[in-house]
């Protein structure tokens, strides 16, 4: 079972909606775990302990990641080499008034 | 009110969506109780100077509140009142509330605009706040707020969805930028709230539309409007080749002059707030909003072309997270839905703008303050976007039960 456990899909939704009112996880470890970004099995156990490690350790949260934030904190240079990519253009070309919807179809 | 006192306060603890639980606690009329805030920090303990002046702001615009805090400043106990807005002899002169904001102040001003937004169309009477003091930071902020443009454009009409669309206005009075080390701006905004409802619609949006038109604007306060220019250019050069519809505006003001404490020279004005920004807004077919903000940084050292480039970036990675709204204006969205009445509201959100932090948060926020849990499915076509359903609490407002 655990195997199966390992080999989940990230981001489907029946997860978020089992997480969702968890009170045992932070919303941070959801986001985490919904994403996919655990470990296998095997450092299951051991991250855990290392996470405890890291929470008690003073001054580990840096102090804006405590703070509300409307707009979250970006890389501009991921941003950048991510929309000057043009993969990534045509994709999101889509959702464009612009573009070409008899062509899209033809694909 | 008697019947408040034995209602015990909701517990919660650490300053992270403390505002969003006081409008919350507001909205619903239920106290809460919020402990360590900031307890672990040895040089910020306890309230900052931004959530002190929001409590200021709450007890100014209801009648009844009280709110208390422990010496440090780590515990904060809040009793809502009644909503009354702007009403005449509570601190209001002629209709306007005056907010002053101190120069410690290091979040814009949409920091207490979109709350303020919130509680206003539930008031007694209308919301009609004039923001002003060394504090007032119009644009946007390195500590991650939008500029005032940005509510004005992409979250005030959203209201008009729930049936909420008379007389708002928000007026930009005097631009500023954050002063030195991000604090304090000296601008000045009013906000004008006179819709006010008993309940808001509920809504079902589930079509995003194909994003038609970018409108934007380019600020610059004390410095030459060629950074505007500069900033609208690079921004359209990477928009263009999607919408060309793409029009920014530019707007150049001075910096705002600020009375500075000199026993010499007791007249003396500082100049505060330089720096200069891009607000842009991008909206879809179906009227959905989609709003990216960068300003310069309080220390200096981007160019203009930087900040319109990092902007139009910004907006692509906004527009490409899908869904029907931004992160920026999901959590309003969803209050609303939430204060709606007894009936089931849909919204289609994008998989990664609902799973942040701060919608969980939300998410659990709302059932602790008696909501029911949100529905989440898979929404048909391969976007990959959530809907979200939401039963409304049907509190709406108190104030115009009878009328």
């Amino acid at each position: 079972a655990r195997n199966l456990h390992s080999h989940k899909k990230p981001f489907r939704t029946t997860e978020l909606v089992r997480m969702m009112y968890n009170e045992s996880l932070s919303p941070a470890d959801v986001i985490r775990k919904w994403k996919g970004d655990d470990e296998g099995p095997k450092n299951d156990e051991d991250e855990e302990e290392e996470e405890i490690f890291f929470k008690k350790a003073p001054g580990d949260d840096a102090p804006e990641n405590l703070e509300d934030r409307a707009i979250p904190i970006f890389n501009y240079e991921d941003l950048e080499e991510k929309w000057t990519d043009e993969d990534n253009l045509e994709t999101l070309r889509r959702r464009f008034a612009s573009s070409n919807l008899l062509e899209e179809k033809e694909k | 009110m008697s019947d408040q006192t034995t209602q015990p306060p909701i517990r919660f603890s650490g300053q992270k969506s403390l505002v969003s639980r006081l409008v919350l606690s507001t909205l619903t009329g239920r106290p809460i109780r919020i402990s360590q805030i900031r307890s672990s920090s040895s040089t910020n303990t306890g309230l900052a100077p931004h959530e002190v002046s929001f409590l200021r702001l709450l007890e100014a615009i209801t009648n009844g509140s009280s709110i208390e805090f422990s010496y440090t400043g780590t515990t904060l106990v809040y009793r809502p009142g009644l909503i009354t807005g702007s009403a005449e002899g509570l601190g209001t002169s002629g209709g306007v509330l005056r907010h002053e904001l101190p120069a410690g102040c290091s979040r814009g001003i949409s920091y207490f605009l979109i709350p303020l937004c919130l509680l206003a169309p539930f008031s007694k009477s209308q919301v009609n706040v004039l923001f002003t003091g060394p504090g007032v930071i119009t644009s946007a902020t390195s500590t991650g707020d939008v500029s005032v443009d940005t509510v004005r454009t992409a979250i005030l009409p959203l209201y008009a969805q729930f049936g909420i669309s008379n007389n708002i206005e928000l007026r930009i009075l005097k631009r500023s930028s954050p002063g030195s080390g991000g604090r304090g701006g000296g601008g000045e905004v009013q906000l004008v709230f006179g819709h006010q409802v008993r309940l808001p619609k509920t809504i079902h949006i589930l079509n995003a539309g194909r994003v038609k038109k970018i409108r934007g604007v380019a600020y610059a306060t004390g410095v030459s409007g060629s950074n505007n220019a500069r900033m609208i250019e690079t921004a359209r050069g990477v928009l263009n080749q999607f919408v060309p519809d793409t029009y920014i505006f530019s707007d150049v003001s001075s910096a705002p002059l600020v009375p500075i404490e000199n026993k010499s020279n007791p007249g003396a004005k500082r100049k505060i707030g330089i720096g200069f920004g891009i607000s842009l807004v991008a909206e879809s077919s179906t009227a959905c909003l989609y709003s990216a903000d960068v300003a310069s940084p309080p220390s200096g050292g981007q160019t203009p072309e930087d900040i319109g480039k990092q902007c139009a970036y910004q907006l692509l990675e906004t527009i490409s997270k899908g869904g029907v709204v931004s992160s920026v204006a999901a959590p309003t969205m969803l209050m609303l839905m939430a204060m709606g009445s007894e009936d089931v509201g849909r919204l289609q959100m994008g998989r990664h703008v609902l799973g942040t932090e701060e919608i969980i948060g939300l998410g659990r926020d709302l059932r602790a303050f008696g909501a029911a849990g949100w529905g989440l499915r898979d929404a048909s076509g391969d976007d990959g976007d959530i809907i979200v359903s939401i039963v409304g609490r049907g509190v709406g407002n108190v104030g115009r039960k009878i009328a």
